[in-house]
């Protein structure tokens, strides 16, 4: 079959297209807005949380202990990011909608997918308008934290990091989710309604199903909430960074299938479910990289370094059969204590739920809280949910010493009695200002006509050089 | 200047029509065969059939809802469409490379309406590496200058259709569609764009125009397609529609009402 004759406008720069998505989503009300909205809820939240800090700090004086306690990623950090997580999942996809849906109302997305641009690459360049627009709104809570550090508080490089890239992960995804939507949609209102029901539909599943068994966990399990949970402890999970990154992915290229409007909706339809089975393969093959690297100061996810070393040489498969419930908060600690910490040192751990039917049938089941230890051949049980019981018992069963403990590496805690409260006019008035000098400066009318003279101007001193 | 129309237009040449009836060997640069698109159990589009020729200016004439905007969607590739094809030159062109060869100027829109008017001209012109002085021309030929750095949403209907037009012009497409060119504008304003639109076929482009205002479609277009309940009523020159109907010194018009 003959092909046309190439017509030199297969292809265009980039640079144009980047230069008018930035343009189209900061001239945008929806962007400004979400960020005076944000101001005062990060800076309520991080005020909250430093005279909560301080007060804990007040004793931890007196206390070396209390202070080891003390930690301002818990204490200060987190909380204060959980403002704009709120923000995030509420605001945001009227932001991110807008990058799409304006086009789609107004018409100028017929002129958009006429451009040399493979639609692919248009939805790459919204998302990237996308994520610009996220650190924009991520500007009140990157002042709460220059702020602490004014005050005194200790920021650790690599938690503070850890927890500022699972937001972005989050905020892209709410992003994709927003975008999609409105490549489904015919306007924005509809696209919005269509992008809050799956954010706040996922925080009413994980309110709901939280800790209940079976099935219901798995659901729980697929809430965009539980995205921040692993950075939120300080862990940088390859698993779910790989699974994020896949579902983003395969959002954008799901809103690029269903961008261009020429293509039948049975083609579309075709595309999507190959799409959607291929992002699952890659969510599913990244749910078993057990790869989790603990950035807390205080390795909160891990034993101490001898003992992780011991328990990595251990060559032989290790399986813990629970005798719980899994909604039972002893579970709950033996996950976050225990299974956790041996499952990101041994390869070959495994955790098996014994049938709840077995202790549910017969109401006073004696061995109900047992969890029976298998190494190899040898076999212990205990009830604890302490690692300084737990531990001892695996190194019997491999029959191996503990390890020496290593002195020096305790974490010192971070106690800080400040107030927050000489910040509220920097949260409640100076930022907001500092935004709306902003927002006008974007929306003032072009004085001349800068762009074209420029250029003119620069062809002519080319012509004259 | 190449077939291609990537040269600058000249804005001030006048223009005659091409008569295309004497037997002038004409290239059939865009061919439509078998063009049928339904929306449930109503037809839009039935079996329609067309040519369109190096620099000439097609008609696509006929009343509300006879089917002009989704035949020229279709054409661009911005429609699925039930049975049809279409070729360039004789190959082929999938629907995926149409706007390659064909951009189309949808009737209706207002876009990127934050935005000044120099920004979205720069966007194009960038997109489409269009130089300075070359989008200057554009803007003095439409008469865009003391718009410039308003705001697209402020642009009263005349100077939107304008800012349209100028968009169509900066992309170096060899065929242009454009849905209801003349809409928004007075008498004066019609037979100049006409002029300017007659000029940039002159230079090489070929124009298919959907227009329901069959005054302006007969001063400015070369020959036409008539369009009726989504069925092709007739094509060819005004003389040849003439012909057909037996009203030799009859108008647009009434061939038109001839015909359907």
């Amino acid at each position: 079959m003959r092909s046309p004759e190439a017509s030199g406008i297969a292809r265009a720069p980039l640079s144009p297209l980047l230069a008018k998505e930035l343009a189209e989503i900061v001239s945008g009300r929806a962007l400004w807005a979400m960020l005076l909205l944000v101001c005062p809820l990060v800076g309520y939240s991080f005020v909250q949380a430093v005279s909560l800090y301080g007060e804990a700090s007040l004793g931890a004086e007196a206390s070396p202990v209390l202070a080891r306690s003390l930690s301002p990623f818990d204490g200060v950090l987190v909380p204060s990011f959980g403002a704009f997580y709120v923000a995030v999942t509420l605001l945001f996809p009227f932001v991110a909608i807008r990058v799409l849906g304006q086009e789609k109302e107004s018409g100028a997305l017929r002129l958009l997918v006429q451009l040399p641009y493979r639609p692919s690459v248009l939805i790459g360049a919204k998302l990237a308008a996308v994520a610009a627009a996220w650190v924009l709104c991520s500007v009140p809570a990157l002042s709460a934290l220059i702020v602490w550090r004014l005050l005194g508080g200790h920021l650790a490089p690599a938690e503070t990091l850890t927890l500022l890239f699972g937001h972005l992960l989050y905020g892209l995804l709410v992003g994709a989710i927003a975008l999609f939507a409105a490549a489904l949609t015919e306007s924005a209102a509809t696209a919005a309604i269509l992008a809050l029901a799956v954010t706040i539909g996922s925080w009413v599943l994980d309110f709901t199903l939280a800790g209940r068994p079976g099935l219901l966990a798995w659901l729980a399990q697929l809430s965009l909430t539980q995205v921040l949970h692993a950075f939120e402890q300080g862990l940088l999970s390859a698993s779910l960074v790989l699974g994020i990154s896949a579902a983003i992915a395969g959002l954008a290229v799901l809103t690029s299938v269903w961008l261009p409007p020429g293509v039948a909706l049975r083609v579309k339809l075709t595309r999507s479910v190959a799409c959607i089975a291929a992002t699952a393969a890659v969510i599913a093959a990244a749910s078993q990289i057990r790869v989790a690297i603990d950035v807390t100061e205080d390795g909160r996810n891990s034993f101490s370094p001898a003992d992780e070393r011991l328990l990595a040489s251990l060559a032989m498969p290790l399986t813990a059969t629970v005798r719980l419930a899994p909604e039972d908060p002893r579970y709950v600690d033996l996950q976050r204590a225990i299974f956790s910490k041996l499952a990101r040192v041994m390869p070959h751990f495994t955790v098996r739920l014994a049938s709840p039917h077995a202790f549910a049938a017969s109401g006073n089941d004696e061995s109900y809280g047992e969890i029976e230890y298998a190494y190899g051949a040898r076999r212990d049980v205990s009830r604890s949910t302490s690692p300084r019981e737990i531990l001892p018992l695996i190194y019997g069963l491999a029959d191996l010493p503990p390890p020496a403990a290593a002195p020096g590496d305790d974490y010192p805690g971070y106690p800080l009695a400040a107030s927050a409260a000489p910040a509220l006019p920097w949260f409640f008035g100076a930022l907001p200002l500092l935004i709306l000098v902003g927002w006008f400066l974007v929306r003032r009318p072009p004085r001349i006509d800068s762009v074209l003279i420029l250029q003119q101007a620069k062809e002519d001193s080319h012509g004259n050089g | 200047m190449d077939e291609a129309g990537t040269a600058a237009f000249r804005p001030g040449c006048t223009v005659s029509k091409i008569e295309t009836d004497a037997a002038t060997p004409v290239r059939a640069l865009l061919q439509v065969s078998g063009l049928t698109k339904w929306y449930g159990d109503e037809i839009a589009l039935a079996d329609v059939a067309f040519d369109v020729n190096v620099r000439e200016v097609l008609g696509v004439i006929g009343p509300n809802g006879a089917g002009k905007t989704t035949l020229l969607e279709a054409v661009a590739g911005l429609l699925p469409v039930d049975t049809g094809n279409i070729t360039w030159r004789g190959a082929p062109l999938p629907r995926a490379r149409r706007r390659e060869f064909i951009f189309y100027l949808p009737d209706g829109i207002r876009p990127y309406q934050d935005q000044s008017v120099a920004r979205v001209l720069a966007f194009f012109a960038g997109v489409y590496r269009r130089s300075g002085a070359h989008v200057a021309e554009i803007v003095a030929a439409l008469g865009l200058g003391s718009v410039l750095a308003k705001r697209v949403h402020a642009l009263s209907k005349g100077f939107n259709r304008r800012l349209l037009l100028a968009l169509a012009l900066i992309a170096p497409h060899p065929l242009v569609l454009m849905d209801e060119p003349f809409d928004g504008f007075d008498l004066r304003q019609s037979r100049a764009i006409g002029d300017l639109l007659r000029r940039i076929a002159q230079d090489g482009r070929a124009l298919v125009l959907a227009i329901h205002q069959l005054g302006d479609a007969e001063r400015v277009c070369d020959r036409f397609i008539l369009l009726s309940g989504g069925r092709l009523r007739g094509q060819g020159t005004l003389t040849a529609l003439r012909q057909r109907t037996g009203l030799p010194a009859a108008g647009l018009e009434e061939v038109f009402l001839a015909l359907t």
